[in-house]
C-alpha cells in the first residue's frame, strides 16, 4: 500500500496516516443515522452493534459527525475517561461540550503548543464560511456574521497574520476562469470540473480516476494561500518560509486531509501546517478565555486579507459557479456583466444546471451539491455526452455551509434553517462589499503585477496548480 | 367543577427505535436554554441530563419516560409536596425539591433521576451542607429530581433568550423549540428520525385511535 499521507513533522498527535474520521466503539449505538447521510456508502457495520469506517471510500466530509447523537451519558461509567478521550481526539482539555460518538482527529492541542511557541511567524486564514458560524458556538443566532471579532480573537489567539481564504477564493477565480475559457476555446478536456472540494477530489480519484484530466488543475483556494504564506507574504513580511507556521480555519473535516497531500507543499514546505474545524476554533477562544461576544471588529492584514464579494460566496452552494462567471463573462467579453446576482444559481442539495450566454457563447454549466448526485454526470463523462461546459462539485450537501466542521446542531429539526441563515448570510455580505468580481479586487490586480505575472503564468503553474492521482482501490492494494 | 381527564404522556414504540438518543439530546436542549445551551452542540458547559433515558437490550431500544399517572404515586411519597399536578402533567418544583429519592424510588416506572443542579451552566452549591473534599470541608453541589414534564414551563426559561435568538431557532410564542416554529409537540416527539414516539392526549380523538394499538385500555378512560 503506498502511504497517502506523509507524516507530519513535530506532530506528535497525529499518527502516520490518520483516516480523520472515527467511530469510537464505546460510545456508538449502532443507529445508523451516520450510514443514512453518508454519500458514498462508507460506514459498515450490524444495526445495534458499532459501526466502521471503510477508510478507502470515505471522503472525509464529516457528515456523519454532524448527524451522530449518541454521546457519552454522565450517568453511564464508560471505559476511558473523558479527559483521556479528549486528549486521544486532539481536543483541548477545557472542552466541556459532550463526546459523540462519530468525531474527527482534532489538532487543537497541537495549535495551542505551536501558537505558544515565540519563535514562529504564525499565519492563519479562514474559510468565507467561518464568519458566518462561528458565533453560532457561543450562543448567537443562526447565521450572524463575525468577520471583524473572528480576526480580534485569531490575534489574541497569538497569531501574527490574520489572513483570509476568501482571497485565495478570489485568486482561484483568476485561474480556474482562465483555465474555462482555455478549455472551452480549444475545446479540449471539457466538461471542466472545479477542483475546491477536497472530499469531491478525493471521491473523483477513488472513483472515477480516468476521467481526473476534467478537473481543473488548480489547487483550492485553502491550499493557495498556504502557497502564498510561504512566498509572498514571507518576502513581504521578510520572515523565513522555514519559520513560519500556515494554519487554516475550515468548516471541512477533509481540508485536514486535503493539507497532508504530499503534493501540497512548496519549495519543500508544506503549504498548510495544521488545519482546525470552525468548532475547534470555537473551543480555543473558550480556552483561552476571551469573551467572543463582547471583542471589537478588527480588519484582516494585508495583503492576503482584501477580498471581494465573489470570494466571500465560495462557501455556498453554486458558489463558485457564480463568482468565476462573473470574472469569466468580463474577461471573454470585455464588457461589464450586467447582472451580478445570478440567482438561478443558488439552491441547495442536488443538481441545477444553467445556460450563460457569455458573447456568442452559449455556456453550459451544473452545480452538483451532495456527492451522491455526482455519480450520474460521471457517467455521462465517460460515455462522452456530457452537456455542460463548466460543472462545480461540493460534497456537502449545501457546500460548506453544510460542512463537517460546522457548528454541530442538537436538534435535527433545525438544520434547514440553520443552513438558511449561514447562506444568505454570506450573500448579504457579499451584497455589501463595494468589490464583487475577483479580477476587480485591488489586491490580486497587485499579486499580479509584483509577483504572479499572469495567471496561468510560470509563477502560477509553480505555486497555485496540481495533479491529482489514482487511488482506485487496485492501486491502493498493490 | 373539576373535569376527569386522563393525564397526557409520550410514549414509545420499542419496534421503532433505532437508539440514536436524538430524544434524549433534544430534551435536554430544550430544558436548558437559561443554562446557556442554544442550537449547537459547542453552547453546553454542562453534562447531558435528560428527562427521559434510552434503554437497550440485545433486541430492542426503546427510551422510558414519565407516564404521567393518574394517582401518581411519586407525588404520594414526597415529603415536601415538590410534585404536583398540572394541566394534565405531573411535575416536580425543582426549587422545592430536597433530593430525598423517595420519588424515583416509588416510581414503577424508573423515570425519575437524581442528578446536580445546574444555573447559567454551573452547579449550583448548597448553602449550609458542606462535605469534606481535597482536605478541605466545601460546599457540597444541589442535586434535584428529574423526570419528564411533558416540555411545560420552558416558555419561563426561553424569555431569558433575545427576540432575535427565539426566531432563529425556531422556537414557538411560548417559546419552545419545535420541528418548524409551528407546532408545540414534545421536543422528543418532534425529532425523533424514526417517528417512534407518540405524545398521547386521551381527549383527542385523533391521537387516541392513532395509538390505540399502544394504549388500548385508555378507551375505557374515554369522556
Ligand atoms: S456513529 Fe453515531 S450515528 Fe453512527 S451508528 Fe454510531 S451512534 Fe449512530
Ligand atoms: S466522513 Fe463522509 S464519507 Fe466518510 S464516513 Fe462520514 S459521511 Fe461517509
Ligand atoms: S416530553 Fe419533553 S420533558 Fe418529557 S421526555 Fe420528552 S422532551 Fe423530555
Ligand atoms: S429519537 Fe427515536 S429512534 Fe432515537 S432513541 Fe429516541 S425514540 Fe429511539
Amino acid at each position: 500500500m503506498t502511504n497517502l499521507i506523509p507524516e507530519k513533522k513535530g506532530s506528535s498527535v497525529m499518527p502516520n496516516i490518520d483516516p480523520i474520521i472515527h467511530i469510537d466503539k464505546q460510545l456508538c449505538t449502532g443507529c445508523r443515522r451516520c450510514a443514512s447521510v453518508c454519500p458514498v456508502d462508507a460506514i459498515t457495520g450490524e444495526a445495534g452493534t458499532p459501526q466502521s469506517i471503510d477508510a478507502h471510500r470515505c471522503v472525509i466530509c464529516g457528515q456523519c459527525i454532524q448527524a451522530c447523537t449518541a454521546y457519552a451519558a454522565e450517568s453511564e461509567p464508560s471505559l476511558a475517561s473523558r479527559a483521556e478521550k479528549l486528549r486521544q481526539r486532539g481536543q483541548v482539555s477545557s472542552v466541556r461540550e459532550p463526546l459523540f460518538a462519530a468525531y474527527s482527529t482534532g489538532h487543537g492541542l497541537e495549535l495551542k503548543e505551536a501558537l505558544a511557541d515565540p519563535k514562529r511567524h504564525k499565519v492563519v486564514q479562514c474559510a468565507p464560511v467561518i464568519r458566518v458560524s462561528l458565533a453560532e458556538e457561543f450562543g448567537l443566532p443562526f447565521g450572524t456574521l463575525t468577520p471583524g471579532k473572528m480576526a480580534a480573537a485569531l490575534r489574541r489567539l497569538n497569531f501574527d497574520r490574520v489572513y483570509d481564504t476568501n482571497f485565495g477564493a478570489d485568486v482561484t477565480i483568476m485561474e480556474e476562469g482562465s483555465e474555462l475559457i482555455g478549455r472551452v476555446m480549444s475545446g479540449e478536456r471539457l466538461p471542466m470540473f472545479t477542483s475546491c472540494c477536497p472530499a469531491w477530489v478525493k471521491h473523483a480519484e477513488t472513483t472515477a480516476p480516468q476521467l481526473l484530466e476534467h478537473l481543473s488543475s488548480c489547487k483550492s483556494p485553502m491550499q493557495m494561500i498556504g502557497a502564498l504564506v510561504k512566498t509572498y507574504s514571507a518576502e513581504v513580511d521578510g520572515v523565513d518560509p522555514a519559520d513560519i507556521l500556515s494554519v487554516a480555519v475550515m468548516p471541512c473535516t477533509c481540508k485536514k486531509f486535503e493539507a497532508g497531500r504530499e503534493e501540497m507543499n512548496v519549495d519543500g514546505h508544506q503549504e498548510v501546517d495544521l488545519v482546525i474545524t470552525t468548532r475547534e476554533l470555537a473551543q480555543l477562544i473558550k480556552d483561552k478565555g476571551i469573551d467572543f461576544i463582547n471583542l471589537p471588529d478588527e480588519p484582516f492584514d494585508s495583503p492576503l486579507g482584501k477580498y471581494s464579494g465573489a470570494g466571500t460566496i465560495f462557501g455556498a452552494t453554486g458558489g463558485v459557479m457564480e463568482a468565476a462567471i462573473r470574472t469569466g463573462y468580463e474577461l471573454m467579453t470585455h464588457e461589464s456583466i450586467p447582472n451580478l446576482q445570478l440567482d438561478f444559481i443558488r439552491g441547495d442539495e442536488g443538481i441545477r444546471t444553467a445556460a450563460v450566454q457569455i458573447g456568442d457563447l452559449e455556456l453550459k454549466v451544473a452545480m452538483v451539491a451532495g456527492l451522491k448526485y455526482v455519480s450520474s454526470i460521471l457517467e455521462q463523462v465517460a460515455e462522452g455526452t456530457c452537456p455542460y461546459h463548466f460543472i462545480e462539485v461540493m460534497a456537502c450537501p449545501e457546500g460548506c455551509v453544510s460542512g463537517g466542521g460546522q457548528p454541530k446542531l442538537l436538534l435535527e429539526t433545525q438544520r434547514k434553517s440553520a443552513y438558511q441563515a449561514r447562506k444568505s448570510s454570506i450573500y448579504r455580505h457579499d451584497a455589501n462589499q463595494k468589490v464583487r468580481k475577483s479580477h476587480e479586487n485591488p489586491a490580486i490586480i497587485k499579486l499580479y503585477k509584483d509577483f504572479l505575472g499572469e495567471p496561468l503564468g510560470h509563477a502560477s503553474h509553480h505555486l497555485l496548480h496540481t495533479k491529482f492521482i489514482s487511488r482506485s482501490a487496485k492501486e491502493e492494494l498493490s | 367543577m373539576k373535569r376527569e381527564r386522563p393525564n397526557s404522556f409520550v410514549i414509545a414504540e420499542a419496534g421503532k427505535c433505532i437508539g440514536c438518543k436524538a430524544c434524549e439530546l433534544a430534551c435536554f436542549a430544550v430544558h436548558n436554554q437559561d443554562n446557556g445551551v442554544a442550537a449547537s452542540v459547542g453552547t453546553i458547559t454542562m453534562p447531558v441530563l435528560p428527562r427521559l433515558y434510552v434503554i437497550r437490550s440485545d433486541s430492542f431500544a426503546m427510551p422510558v419516560q414519565c407516564r404521567h399517572c393518574e394517582n401518581a404515586p411519586c407525588a404520594g411519597v414526597c415529603p415536601v409536596q415538590a410534585i404536583r399536578q398540572e394541566e394534565g402533567a405531573i411535575l416536580i418544583d425543582e426549587d422545592r425539591c430536597i433530593g430525598c429519592k423517595a420519588c424515583a424510588m416509588a416510581c414503577p416506572f424508573g423515570a425519575v433521576s437524581l442528578y446536580k443542579s445546574y444555573g447559567n451552566g454551573q452547579e449550583i452549591e448548597q448553602p449550609y451542607l458542606k462535605e469534606q473534599q481535597n482536605g478541605r470541608l466545601e460546599r457540597k453541589t444541589r442535586i434535584i429530581a428529574y423526570k419528564c414534564d411533558l416540555c411545560r414551563n420552558i416558555a419561563s426559561a426561553a424569555n431569558t433568550v433575545s427576540e432575535e435568538t427565539v426566531t432563529s431557532v425556531a422556537v414557538d410564542q411560548s417559546g419552545r423549540l419545535t420541528e418548524n416554529g409551528g407546532g408545540s409537540l414534545p421536543a422528543c416527539v418532534s425529532v425523533c428520525p424514526e417517528q417512534a414516539l407518540t405524545l398521547v392526549s386521551p381527549i383527542l380523538g385523533e391521537s387516541r385511535s392513532r395509538t390505540a394499538a399502544d394504549v388500548g385500555s385508555l378507551r375505557s378512560l374515554r369522556l
